[in-house]
Parts: structure tokens; sequence; C-alpha cells
């Protein structure tokens, strides 16, 4: 239970990689800093949800992995939630919702997307700093490998799990706090096998004639339709939306 | 300690995917004392099969039994992967082997000991290993370590994903005997390519083939792998030497000793007829 | 042709018990299938990895077509495609057709040759109806054949196999040895293989073995066969072999 790439031919999995990844940052930040009432976030976040839904986005994985993230909503929602005139759970709420969204969002971006239409936003986003000599696509090579890297990390608790099960371990259901402490101590050496499996596929990559600064071809080709003119209207809106105040002045 | 299995039985069991089924009506029964063979093409469900066993997978219906009570993986089973790499989460050799021991409360002194004793009995020299990370050992060698984590405290059901793969020689011996000796009172499950190699401690085969569960006995499966093209390629230089003999009672085994000895004596029996 | 000469090669820092190549010499030609076998731990995929130019030795040398892999990987692009030991984390793509246009698009090649590469060497390797498959979905022995198709889709001039056919079954394992026949044989593929199965032996031309570091058999198959019992301790023996020799002193 990963979130990987399932490919469809949905309304969304048809749209053009750069404005699939402008869509998808824009959300992001429209879910981190917009300060809407909890029940209009909730119905944003529902409509989302439907047109997923509708364009056939293998929306289960994403919402199953929203439980790895369950201490860190706890968390979030008790220092949030926590104001001079003592616990208002509608601050809570509001929290936890906006955390939710952005991670929706960040899952099914993920889910849509093949890992050749996240190297060809990424490299879209870093070409015009490769102007004045940055290394664009170095860092579009390594944003590639830790946006793979994402859910495997994620996903990396859940494995710890299956490895100790799969040595004859006992999970007495325990809290989530409990089995989170019990984890504490493998997030050091988890996170060194992250960088040496990141090493391992970067060795994999080099192997197969990736050199960072050749010159490489595009093998899917990637059309600009009808729908990617209407999905270009949401990152316009929510840019609408932040600058708002200050264009009234 | 925990509860002693005798049978594992699957009852009906069907496996699938999203909407896709992989295997069904699956119903049979793994015992002790012997080893269960699980064979089939790749992608027959061999593994996926495992991990139901091994409560990973859920998504299935039909029961599985131990014992005439229902099966509880958690705690009651063992499980090499596959992939050896999938199973390390440790940040060194020794604490990975020492883990299950530590799991269950064991000393320290006593973790360490067991787990250099444990690590040589699966030919990984523990003075130049212990402190070294798993992922920088060689393939065979983290296969190596993986089988000795997950046997160094052994549940009831011990299920292995292709441990013959990467292994050498000498591996495949030990490893062979390991088997041999655990499966007198657990429960053994081996998935592998090369049933040859443990076909003669073996009474049950288990052959996954288009959805379905064909259960052998190592003497029936070799019979119709001989008498059916493509139903197993066996290697050529048995089945040449063998197949004229293939009705007779009590093949081979896939050794050349053995082989030799068996054509010997069918050749002498047949002219002792004419 | 690939050529060590005296090459040595250590991890990280060396020590009395640490694992180092003991310089190594050999060289190993095209239109021959070449094998490398030992036990685990003896520094075959060491080998592996200094021809594909991964790794640089640290003493010696060694030359592939007459260039240093390890700057020509650095500087111009590969010589010898590499198909690593372990099948899960050499895959890039996140689909079975993305994974197999990867080393194309390194290569700098057209779409229609990309495709039409793709669409050949997927059915040859029987991965037609996988291709677009997610590659999390595939079974192990489906990646394995998925990584060896990868490297081939790229035609190199040559090809290491890290143990290709250790979790292939047994139907893959004749169809991967007639791929490999028809290239070596036809199309003037050099290849490595290196394997632990004692029945790929009777497949390989030209064997070296390998044990702790050192090189300790180096000659084509009749010479591995006929050699003496210091050198067949420590490697594999196919079953084949031995029936052969126990059928020929019956009748001599
Ligand atoms: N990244 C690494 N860092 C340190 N030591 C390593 C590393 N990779 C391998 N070694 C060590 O080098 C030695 C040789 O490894 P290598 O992978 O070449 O063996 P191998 O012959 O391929 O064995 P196997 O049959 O098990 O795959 C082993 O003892 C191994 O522990
Ligand atoms: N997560 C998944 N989602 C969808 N299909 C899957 C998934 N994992 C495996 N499959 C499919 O299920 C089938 C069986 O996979 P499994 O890994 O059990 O095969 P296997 O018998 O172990 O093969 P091998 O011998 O190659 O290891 C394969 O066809 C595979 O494509
Ligand atoms: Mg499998
Ligand atoms: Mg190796």
């Amino acid at each position: 239970m990963q979130i990987s790439y399932k490919p469809g031919s949905g309304l969304l999995h048809r749209l053009n990689p750069l404005t699939k990844g402008t869509v998808a940052f824009a959300a992001i930040i429209f879910f981190s800093v917009n300060n809407l009432s909890g029940a209009v976030i909730a119905t944003i976040i529902a409509g989302f949800l439907l047109i997923c839904k509708l364009s056939g986005v293998a929306l289960l994985d994403v919402i199953m992995s929203i439980r790895r993230i369950g201490l860190l909503l706890v968390i979030v929602a008790l220092i949030q939630g926590f104001s001079v005139d003592g616990f208002n759970p509608m601050l809570a709420v509001e929290a936890v919702l906006r955390i939710v969204g952005v991670f929706l969002v960040a899952g099914v971006y993920l889910t849509i997307s093949s890992q050749s239409e996240l190297t060809c936003f990424w490299e879209a986003c870093f070409r015009p700093l490769a102007l004045i000599g940055f290394p664009a696509r170095e860092f579009a090579l390594i944003m590639v490998i830790a946006v793979r890297f994402f859910p495997v990390i994620l996903g990396e608790i859940e494995r710890i799990r299956m490895a100790q099960i799969a040595r004859g371990a006992r999970l007495n259901g325990g809290g989530l706090l409990s089995s989170a402490t019990a984890l504490m101590p493998l997030m050091i050496p988890t996170l060194t096998q992250a960088v040496i499996r990141a090493g391992e596929l970067a060795q994999a990559m080099e192997a197969r004639g990736y050199r960072v600064s050749a010159q490489r071809t595009r093998y899917q080709r990637f059309r600009f339709g009808f729908i990617d003119l209407i999905a270009a209207s949401v990152p316009l809106l929510i840019f609408y939306y932040l600058l708002r105040p200050f264009m009234s002045e | 300690m925990a509860s002693h299995v005798t049978e594992l039985k699957l009852n009906n069991i069907k496996v699938k995917y999203g909407s896709a089924t992989l295997l069904d009506n699956l119903c049979g029964n793994f015992t002790r004392g012997q080893l269960n063979l699980i064979v089939g093409r790749a992608g027959s469900g061999k593994s996926t099969l495992l991990r139901t066993i091994a409560g990973f997978h859920k998504e299935f219906s039909g029961s599985i039994m131990a014992d005439d009570k229902a099966f509880d993986p958690s705690g009651n089973i063992s499980l090499v992967f596959q992939n050896p790499e999938a199973l390390f989460f440790n940040g060194s050799v020794g604490e990975e082997v020492g883990y299950a021991l530590k799991m269950r409360g064991v000393l320290p002194d006593e973790i360490e000991c067991t787990s250099k004793k444990w690590l040589q009995q699966w030919g990984l020299d523990p003075e130049c290993c212990w402190h070294r990370h798993p992922l920088e050992l060689s393939g065979g060698e983290k296969r190596r370590l993986a089988l000795a984590a997950c046997t160094v405290f052994l549940p009831p059901v011990v299920l292995l994903d292709e441990p013959l793969a990467g292994l050498d020689v000498k591996g495949q011996h030990a490893l062979a005997d390991m088997l041999k000796a655990m499966a007198t009172d657990h429960i053994v499950i081996v998935v592998t390519h090369e049933p040859e190699a443990l076909m003669t401690d073996s009474s049950s085969l288990l052959y996954l083939r288009s959805g379905c569960g064909l259960w052998f006995t190592p003497e029936t499966f070799l019979y119709q792998a001989l008498s059916e093209s493509d139903f197993f390629p066996l290697p050529h230089w048995y089945s040449s030497a063998v197949t004229p003999f293939r009705e007779k009672p009590a093949l081979p085994r896939l050794e050349a000793g053995a082989v030799h000895k068996f054509i010997q004596e069918w050749r002498r029996a047949d002219a002792d007829k004419l | 042709m690939i050529v060590f000469d005296q090459v040595s090669f250590w991890y990280k820092d060396k020590s009395e018990t640490s694992f180092e190549l003991k310089e190594v010499s050999f060289s190993l030609n095209k239109g021959r299938i070449n094998g490398i076998v030992g036990g685990n731990g003896s520094g075959k995929s060491t080998v592996a990895k200094l021809i594909a130019g991964l790794i640089p030795a640290n003493a010696g040398n060694l030359d592939v077509e007459g260039q240093n892999p390890y700057q020509q990987l650095h500087q111009s692009g590969f010589l010898a495609g590499l198909i690593f030991q372990n099948p899960e984390n050499q895959i890039v793509g996140t689909t079975v057709e993305e994974d197999l246009a990867f080393g194309l698009e390194n290569l700098g090649l057209s779409h229609e040759v990309m495709h039409h590469r793709i669409v050949s060497t997927a059915e040859r390797f029987g991965l037609t109806s996988l291709l677009r498959q997610p590659v999390t979905s595939l079974s192990g022995g489906q990646k394995q054949l998925l990584c060896i198709a990868s490297v081939m889709v790229m035609e190199p001039a040559w090809v290491i196999f890290d143990e290709p056919t250790s979790h292939l079954d047994p139907w893959a394992r004749l169809d991967f040895w007639k791929i490999i026949d028809e290239f070596v044989h036809h199309h003037g593929l050099g290849v490595v293989i290196i394997s632990q199965l004692a029945e790929d032996l009777t497949r390989f031309e030209n064997i070296l073995g390998f044990k702790a570091g050192k090189l300790i058999f180096n000659g084509v198959r009749d010479e591995f066969k006929m050699a003496d019992n210091d050198v067949h301790e420590h490697f594999n023996f196919p079953e084949s072999w031995k029936f052969e020799s126990l059928m020929l002193a019956e009748h001599p």
C-alpha cells in the first residue's frame, strides 16, 4: 500500500505534465496558506476528491496512506487547537484539514504522474534558472530522485512493521503513540538506508548512460489540450485569491 | 511459547488484486515433517500466496486454518522475502540478526552469543561483518543474512520465497540441511524455481498454473513433467536419459548418480527379461 | 575486448579482514559466452562494476574496447551495459514502457527509433502485455526480465549480466539462453555472465573462477571440465557433466 504511479486514461491523467505540476503546486500553496473557514476547506477538499473520483484516480492508496501521518495530525491539532482562551476544536479541525488537503493533492499528483512527466515538469521549472548559470538538470535529477523516494520513506514504517512481523513479531495493537515510540530508534537506520538506496538508484541510472550534462531526447510526447486550458484557470484563480489582499489597497 | 501447529489448511482461497483474480478455489494442506514446495511460472502468484498466508495481502476470501482453528499469522510466522533487502531495517548486521531475540526479551549477552553462532552457521564470518551495514554486503551475503535473521528464532510456520536465489553451492547445501532440520517441528513452505534441489526432503509440491493450484508428490510431478512437454522444463540431460523409462516406478532424483543407477538397473532388468 | 591488467580494488579502507580484489589479470573477447563463477563474496559483482565503469580501480589498468570505462562513463557515455544483481533497485521508470525508454532517451534517439526498439525488445522478452503496467505491480521474475530488457534495448557493445537467471522461472531461463546465444553468435554482442546456477556452466564457453578476490581459474569450458579437484571444490559442477562422465566410464 504505497503511493505510486497508477496509469489511467481519465481527465486528470491526460493533463499536460506542466499543467499538472503547476496546478498541484498552486493547490499545495493554497491549502497551506489560506485563511478560509473549516467548512469551506472541507467543501473544496470534497470537490477535489469528486473530480479525482470521476476521472478514475486510484484514491484508495492515497487515503490509506494518510493514516501514516496520523501522529503528525494529532500533534498539529493539539498545538493549533490551544489558544489563550482554552481549547478551540474548530481551530484544530481547520489545521488538520489544511494538512490533509496538502497531503491529498501531493498524493494524487504522484499517483497520476509518471517518471517522465515529473522529470519534464522539474526540468521546465529549473530551465529559466539555467540562463543564470544554475545547474538546472542536476537539480531536476535530484528532485526526481527525491520525489521517487518520498513515498518510499513514507512507506518505510509500513515496511518495518512488515519486516518485524516477518520475523515472528506479535504486534499487540498498541496505540498510535506506543507504536511510534517503538519505531523511533529505527528512524536513523531507516534514513541511512534510504540514502544508500538513493545512491544505488543513481548508480543504476548512470549504468544506463544517464549523465547530467548530456542532452537527452524524450520518448513520451505531451500535448497541450483543451482541458489544459481549463485546468490552467485553477492556478490563476488561486493566485488571484492569494494576491487579493494586496490588490484591494 | 506459541502453540504448535501441525497442519495448515487452505479452504477455497481466492486471491485478488483489485478486480483481477490471481488464484481461485485453492484448497489443500501444508504439513510438518517435510518441505512443502511451491512452483510455477513468473507471475503465477507464488509470492502473493506467501504474503497472503503471512497476513500481508488482505484481498482474499476463503479461510486459512491451523489445526481446525483460524490461523492468526501475527507472531506465528517467519517470512524470508524474495528480495532480502526488504527485510533489513537496522544499522548493522549484528543488530539485524539479534533483532528477533531482542524482541523476545533475551538478555544482551545471550543475544550476541547466539547471533554470532547463527551467523557462523549461515556462512557469514561474525568477526568481519558484525558492525557492517546490511546493505553493503554482497548479494549472496544479504540472502544469508536474511535467512539468518528470520531463522534465529522460529515460529511455527516458516515461509521462504526463493531462498536459493543468489546462494553459492555451499550455501545451497547448508540451506537444504537447515530446512530439513527445521521441518521436523515446524511447517516449512518454500517457493522455488529449482525444486530439484529440495525434492529429496519433500513429499508435497504445489504447482500454481493459470489461477489454479495442482498438488503433486515429487514423484508424480517428475512423471508429469516427463510426459507432458511444456508442463515444467526439466534439465535436458535428465529428460533424455529418463524418458525411455518413465513408466517405471520410483523415478530418480535430478542427480547424476541416482539417474545413472536407475538407468543401469532398468537396463539390466529389461535385458534379463529378454 | 575487455582487458584487466593487474587490477586491484578495495572498498573504502583496506584492512586485514576486509575484501580486496587482488591483482586480477584476464582478457575477454566477443563472439563467445564469457562466464564468471565463484562463491558468495568472492568479488564477482565488484568485477562487473569495474567493467561497467561505475567504480575506478585502485591499481592496475583495465580497458574495454581500448577505453578506460570509468573515464568513458563520466565523459561521453557508456561502453558496457550492466544488469545489477538485485532487480528491485535498478528500475528507473514508473511503467515498463517508460523504463525501457529511459536508456534510449539517454542515447538521444528519435521517437520513432525508440518506439521501434521498445516494441521489438518487449516482444522478444515476452513483455508486450506488460508494457503499460506500473513497475510496482510486477512479480520478482518479471522485474528481472524487465531489467535485462532495459539494458538489451540499448544495444550496447558489451553487456554484463550479474546473476540474470536467479529469479527467472525455468521457461524464461531457456528463452534467456536462446536470446543470448543468438546475440553472441549472430549479432556480435559481447557478454559476461555471472551465475550461481550449476547448469548455466554448461552454456559458458569461457570461464573465470574467483575465490576471495583472487582469480583462480581462467580458461575455456573444456579446461574447466578437466581441471583437477582443487579447482572444482570451490565451484559448482553441473549434474549433466557428472552424468556424462558416468556414462562415459561405462562405455569408454
Ligand atoms: N559497497 C560496499 N562496501 C563495502 N564492502 C562491500 C561493498 N559491496 C561489496 N562489499 C564486499 O566486497 C566483497 C565482494 O562483494 P561482491 O559483491 O563483489 O561479491 P560477489 O562475488 O558478487 O558475491 P555474491 O555471489 O554473494 O553476489 C564482499 O565481501 C562484500 O561484503
Ligand atoms: N501490487 C500489485 N498490484 C497489482 N498486481 C500485482 C501486484 N503485485 C503483483 N501483481 C501481479 O500479480 C501476479 C503475481 O505476482 P507474484 O509476485 O505473486 O508472482 P510470483 O509467482 O511470485 O512470480 P515470480 O516467480 O516472478 O516471483 C503478477 O502477474 C503481478 O503482475
Ligand atoms: Mg515471487
Ligand atoms: Mg554478486
